[in-house]
């Protein structure tokens, strides 16, 4: 039974009604409707529902509503005031501190009770006092320089302002605000679970408790008969199976007669509340009958092993437990090696990590009077979503709406339909009401789809003036229990290999494997993150053996512009040595490495990656994305796109090159984005081909509109086109300059010459990669490059590895907002240097996860993250909008092996597994000792 | 999201209050991990609340200790320390600062900000103990097969069906231990006062000797004789939010020097913070190298981490000697 409680919160007093169990969270999202509060991690370990209690920063997420009566409790919606958005808030907004902006409500609220308390906090207490706020966003970096502009203090009235464009561009290359920061930063973004529908039900989904079991039967009458139950679903209700790849779906909504992970999804239930949903959970009778697991992929391909999947996806018996098996070769790699003047051969184990977006996956289904399904969903991916429920459900996609409302963090983990956005449609189609299921973070880290666990053999060989001549790699892939991305992943561990380190031959092989446990998929970098860390620390032992510089080994064999790597793929532009180049001289390269004191490092490492895929995931011939916009008569143009904005900032990215394109101002311009009923299709925020080619749809569909105002204002002037110029708020004649005509009335202008104004614009890939099976698999359009330098210091009695600070160097391409640039080069080296150094995603024998909560699956914090000072290294390529590439993924790469180098740099031990714990170190380093010692 | 499951939560506004609602309420049957907790004490509800999420107690009704504001007071030859003090108050008091700055800095040290300004100096002596193969949801533990503490009958642990190793897990208690500091309790029959030495045992499922419903009202920590210098140093993946995977505080009276006393106690081992014997050889002289070097020995001989937290237990043994021996080093070199 609810009680009324008096809560003061924001300077009012409510009278709530709340069960005495609530959390002070849940009646303020649930009850109050202030939904700016977050719910991360359910249990104390992320921040996220950070509000103010008597002005200081508390959990809501552990504190009883029941115990607040009397507190003054401030949330996010509390901090701005009648004059608007409070400093702090602005300085987010600035800065480009949100990107997915999960956690940001819980950080400015950190912040603020730092700044009351300290408004001049020196860098150690800035750190520490935001140092229960996890972000896996932005490294950090970015939010201590806005809590260091609020503490500066800044004018809250001025207009938010971008920054200098490049040179011959009205809006990009300027420094600038993303699209829906400051809706962000004030808490008025709306994700999935902030929206509530009348008559809204609560999904829960039943799990298994077993690596691998076979479901005898299954007895829901006792669920079904608890007072508050609307539906219970089973798997056989949804028996088709599914993939984000269509041509191997090897999975089901819920599983039908077998459980292949512990943790995977068996039934579902809807009811009136979450507390009567995990109820009627427990009465669901699930009759097993355990099957030994093969939880390691080495178990699960000896003979015998237990088969994860008897039946491929047409049906056909399997023989073993091999998911895809991917072996090419290019040159003579024997030959090749049998001659180079130094050869390094190793062995390498990359430990899986998870994503761990702060938001946790969440989907609400409702189905209007004539049957029509509107879905939203946290989802990068609502294009193939769309796809895959129209066949798991049996629904023609013309009776189904996607929709990604804001979305708090990706990473990869959501880039495919998941066992939720089913559920929640089906329960709702069978009880005939909205249903809501949010995952709790436990769902989270089985759900995974993250890194692959790899143990790679690799074989390099070079000349003695270090010039590559081979390269032979062999990778044992982990999959987890279902496909995913599989036949991508696999093809990825050895495609995206050959450069931007160019290599005379290369013959790799790759296996993936199924095995008891959550299935891996696609993490920031997918599948090529692992074979990178063996290379890049192969490569440095190869330069100690030839006593070459390892920047120097690197620049030798940099691959050129316009080059083929050797698998075949053309590389139109890369911008290798000027990465170098640049963390050469800001890391002090040349003065330091080698000569450091024992105990501290100086490393480096660099990548190549894809900047979007000629291979579209179903075989078609339409645009990979499109773009359509409006012009209107209030001067404001509306984009429609089916990108998805994952916090990088893909929203803000159309609007800057529809300003570039039209000169309508960027806050003019509306994005509207991921509505499958209103926006044309993108196929989803996945191998970094969002600039590249929703960019391009949109600077096409802006050239359009641009000629349009042109002719419009040519017509009323009579000039020829040619001498109107478009600048940024008005157009103008050249010969005349102080003849101007503001955007808004040439759009009316146009308007009256053509008719309403709406232009569309649209990305086609062309046919790429290497003329043989798999070719096109790892073929981009054009391929982003990174160097990074990291330094760390080596406690060589305790084995604790800092990493002090990172120099990254990027070639995007052009930056179209160098600020979002930074933003996601900071966030994938954080991202990278945790698994690094301290994430994994690790299993018990039977295939039980070790901690799935973020609080034994430890996430950096901002107190240990490193400074991390990027360089933006712009490189035109011909195939992009106004040359740009990709930033979100690449420069996650290199950290993780620059780190190893480093290591190597400071305590002469090489590391060849991640994560670099303190025991693994110290471990390493007395065995260095002893055979120092023994070969004495 | 991870739900509690239903309660009554009744605010406790003075002691006697506090207990008079939790037997008032039905209190506990039983004890250790055969209690049946009818009613529990609530403090800052950031031990207990995640544990109640994890459905490891599933009491049906919360006392809320909402006391009169605690205070931190100078009584002469101790401080007082109310239970209910916030362990950021406790960090940045200038009165733990200027005479128990070991304190200071361990409280400081606890998790991150908003559970320092949540968590209360009475739950952290009174916290549970936590393994890895316990502080997980319910659907885990059952994935699991339970263990021994819940639910179960065999430790993941040690592997064997008798004994917990689950660890104790606060920052405080080792610098506490280290000071002498004293608890007051109040149960039905009235109060009593016992020394936090004799408050832990070596059992992960019952590991303190309180008698359950006993309120915890106050702390007494003795003032550290003159020449008193102390350390706290804690062990941790990450900089901010962990627990401690070991802890190791030292304190004692010097002169120049010469430690005059001194008091070792390792945390996050085990059960049972770990106050280490034989130290008072190395008394009333000055410490040399060597000195510091046999100490660490000893520590580490007498430290057994179990793996029931992170961190190899092997690793965490070795690193007990090493940062005592820097405490050591900081310590003696404090005399200049
Ligand atoms: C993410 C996270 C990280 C953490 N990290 C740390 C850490 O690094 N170091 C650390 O030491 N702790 C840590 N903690 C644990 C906890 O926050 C602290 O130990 C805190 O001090 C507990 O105090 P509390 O007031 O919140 O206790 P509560 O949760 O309210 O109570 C804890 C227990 O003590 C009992 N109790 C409380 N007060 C009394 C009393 N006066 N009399 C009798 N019984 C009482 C309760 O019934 C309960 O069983 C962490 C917790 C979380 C969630
Ligand atoms: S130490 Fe053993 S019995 Fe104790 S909580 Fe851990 S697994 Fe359970
Ligand atoms: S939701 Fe409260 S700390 Fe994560
Ligand atoms: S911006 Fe911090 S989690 Fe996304």
């Amino acid at each position: 039974m609810k009680t009324i409680l008096p809560l003061r919160v924001n300077g009012e007093t409510h009278e709530l009604a709340v069960h005495q169990h609530w959390s002070l969270l849940e009646a303020l999202r649930y009850e109050l409707g202030l939904t700016g509060s977050k719910q991360g991690c359910d249990k104390g370990d992320c921040g996220a529902c950070t509000v103010l209690r008597d002005g200081e920063p508390v959990l809501a997420c552990c504190t009883l509503a029941a115990t607040c009566e009397g507190s003054e409790i401030t949330t996010i919606e509390g901090v701005a005031d009648k004059d608007g958005p409070h400093p702090i808030q602005r300085a987010f907004d600035v800065c480009g501190a949100l990107q997915c902006g999960f956690c940001q409500p819980g950080m400015i609220l950190s912040a603020k009770a730092l700044l009351d308390r300290c408004p001049q906090p020196s860098d150690e207490q800035l750190r520490e006092a935001l140092g229960g706020n996890l972000c896996r966003c932005t490294g950090y970096t970015k939010i201590f320089e806005a809590v260091r502009l609020a503490a500066k203090g800044l004018d809250r009235q001025s207009p938010v302002r971008y920054g200098e464009p490049a040179e011959g561009f009205l809006v990009l290359g300027a420094r600038g605000r993303k699209a829906d920061s400051i809706q962000k930063a004030t808490g008025e973004a709306i994700y999935t679970d902030d929206i509530t529908l009348p008559r809204m039900a609560h999904g829960k989904i039943l799990r298994s408790p077993h690596a691998h079991a076979r479901i005898r039967a299954i007895r829901t009458e006792r669920a079904e008969a608890l007072p508050g139950v609307y539906a219970v679903l089973v798997g056989s209700e949804l028996p088709t199976p599914y993939c984000v790849i269509p041509w191997t779906p090897d999975e089901t909504a819920l599983a039908i007669d077998k459980v292949r992970y512990i943790g995977d999804a068996v039934a579902a239930v809807a009811a009136v509340d979450e507390d009567t949903a995990i109820k009627a959970l427990a009465l669901i009778e699930v009759d097993y009958e355990v099957l030994p697991a093969a939880v390691e992929p080495e178990d699960a391909l000896k003979d015998g092993a237990p088969l994860i999947h008897e039946t491929d996806w047409k049906g056909r018996p399997r023989q073993d437990n091999v998911c895809k098996e991917v072996a090419l070769d290019f040159g003579d790699v024997d030959a090749n090696l049998a001659a180079s003047a130094a050869v390094v051969s190793g062995e390498w184990f990359y430990e899986g990590s998870t994503h761990a977006p702060i938001e946790p996956h969440c989907a609400l289904a409702t189905f209007n009077p004539d049957g029509q399904l509107t879905l939203w969903s946290a989802t990068q991916v609502p294009h193939y979503l769309h796809r895959e429920l129209s066949r798991v459900l049996g629904l023609p996609t013309s009776k189904i709406r996607v929709i990604q409302p804001v979305l708090g963090g990706a990473f990869g983990g959501k880039s495919e339909p998941f066992d939720l956005e089913f559920c929640a449609a089906a329960l709702s189609r069978k009880a005939n009401r909205p249903v809501k299921i949010l995952y709790t973070r436990e769902e989270v880290f089985y759900s995974h789809r993250g890194r692959h666990p790899m143990l790679m053999k690799m074989t390099l060989g070079a000349d003695a003036d270090g010039a590559l001549k081979a390269v032979d790699s062999d990778v044992l892939i982990d999959g987890g229990a279902y496909h995913s991305f599989g036949m991508v992943t696999t093809y990825y561990a050895g495609q995206l290999l050959t450069g931007p380190v160019d290599m005379a031959s290369y013959r790799f092989k790759s296996k993936r494997v199924y095995t008891n446990k959550p299935c891996c998929g696609p993490k920031r970098g997918h599948g090529s993150v692992q074979p990178r860390f063996a290379f890049e620390c192969g490569l440095d032992e190869l330069a100690e053996k030839l006593k070459l510089d390892p920047i120097q080994i690197r620049r030798k064999n940099a691959l050129q512009s316009g080059q083929r790597t050797v698998n075949g793929q053309l590389v139109p532009s890369t911008g290798l040595n000027a990465c170098l180049d640049a963390v050469e001289r800001s890391s002090g390269w040349k003065e330091r490495h080698g000569k450091l004191p024992y105990g501290r490092g100086l490393g480096v490492a660099c990548s190549m990656y894809i900047s979007g895929t000629a291979y579209p995931i179903y075989p078609n011939e339409m645009p990979q994305s499109a773009v359509q916009v409006k012009a209107d008569r209030s001067g404001r143009l509306t984009v429609f796109c089916g990108a998805s904005d994952i916090g990088q900032g893909s929203d803000g990215m159309l609007a800057y090159i529809l300003a570039e394109e039209t000169g309508i101002l960027p806050d003019d311009i509306v994005v509207v984005s991921s509505d499958t009923d209103l926006t044309p299709v993108d196929l989803g925020a996945y191998s970094s081909r969002v600039t590249f080619m929703c960019g391009t749809a949109a600077q096409e569909a802006g050239r359009k509109l641009r000629q349009k105002l042109i002719g419009g204002v040519a017509g009323a002037w009579k000039l020829p086109e040619e001498r109107v110029g478009v600048a940024l708020g008005f157009l103008y004649d050249k010969d005349e300059p102080g003849r101007q005509i503001s955007s808004k009335d040439a759009i009316w202008l146009a308007e009256a010459a053509y008719g309403p104004l709406g232009e569309v614009g649209a990305y086609r890939t062309r046919k790429l990669g290497g003329d043989y099976r798999g070719g096109s698999i790892g073929a981009s359009p054009a391929y982003s490059t990174t160097a990074h330098v990291a330094e760390v210091s080596v406690d060589p009695e305790t084995g604790q590895v800092t990493v002090e600070k990172v120099w990254a160097a990027h070639d995007c391409g052009r930056a179209l907002n160098p600020q979002l640039v930074e933003g996601q080069i900071e966030g994938s080296v954080y991202m990278g240097l945790a698994e690094a150094i301290m994430e994994a995603h690790t299993f018990r024998e039977g295939g039980l996860h070790l901690g799935p909560n973020l609080l034994d699956y430890r996430i950096p914090t901002s107190v240990e993250t490193p400074d991390i000072l990027t360089h933006i290294i712009e490189t035109i390529d011909p195939g992009g909008p106004y040359g740009a590439k990709e930033a979100g993924e690449g420069p996650l790469h290199p950290i993780i092996p620059a780190i190893a180098n480093a290591i190597f740099d400071a305590v002469g031990v090489r590391l060849r597994r991640i994560p670099f714990t303190p025991a693994r170190v110290l471990a390493a380093i007395g065995q260095a000792e002893a055979a120092r010692l023994a070969s004495k | 999201m991870l739900r509690m499951p239903e309660f009554q939560v009744h605010r406790a506004r003075s002691a006697q209050e506090a207990v008079e609602l939790w037997h008032g309420h039905g209190g506990a049957e039983g004890r250790g991990k055969d209690a049946v907790w009818s009613a529990m004490y609530l403090a800052g509800g950031t031990d207990l609340l995640p544990n109640i999420k994890h459905r490891l107690f599933t009491p049906k009704h919360l006392i809320s200790l909402a006391l009169p504001r605690p205070e931190i007071v100078d009584e002469g030859d101790s401080l007082r320390i109310d239970a209910g003090v916030k362990l950021q108050t406790l960090a940045d008091h200038p009165l733990i600062q200027a005479v128990l700055p070991p304190l200071a800095v361990a409280a400081g040290k606890v998790a991150g900000p908003q559970i320092r300004h949540m968590g209360t100096i009475g739950g952290n002596v009174l916290l549970d103990t936590r393994c890895l193969f316990y502080n997980q949801t319910e659907s885990w533990r059952q994935a699991l097969g339970y263990c021994l503490k819940k639910e179960g009958t065999w430790c993941h642990v040690v592997g064997g069906p008798k004994t917990c190793v689950a660890a104790q897990s606060s920052d405080c208690v080792p610098v506490l231990l280290a000071l002498d500091a004293r608890l007051r309790l109040v149960g039905l029959g009235g109060e009593r006062e016992v020394s936090l030495r004799e408050l832990y045992r070596y059992n992960g499922f019952d590991h303190l000797t309180l008698t359950p419903g006993e309120l915890l009202t106050e702390l007494r920590v003795p003032k550290p004789a003159a020449g008193f210098r102390g350390h706290y140093h804690k062990l941790r993946t990450r900089g901010s939010i962990d627990f401690p995977e070991l802890s190791v505080a030292v304190t004692g009276a010097w002169e120049g020097d010469a430690p005059q006393a001194l008091e070792i106690v390792i945390g996050a081992i085990n059960p049972q913070p770990k106050p280490v014997r034989g130290l008072d050889e190395w008394l009333g002289r000055p410490l040399t190298d060597e000195g510091i070097d046999a100490i660490a020995a000893l520590v580490h001989k007498q430290t057994r981490p179990q793996g029931s937290i992170i961190g190899d237990p092997d690793w965490r043994r070795a690193m007990a000697g090493v940062f005592t021996r820097r405490a050591l080093q900081e310590l003696r070199a404090a005399s200049a």
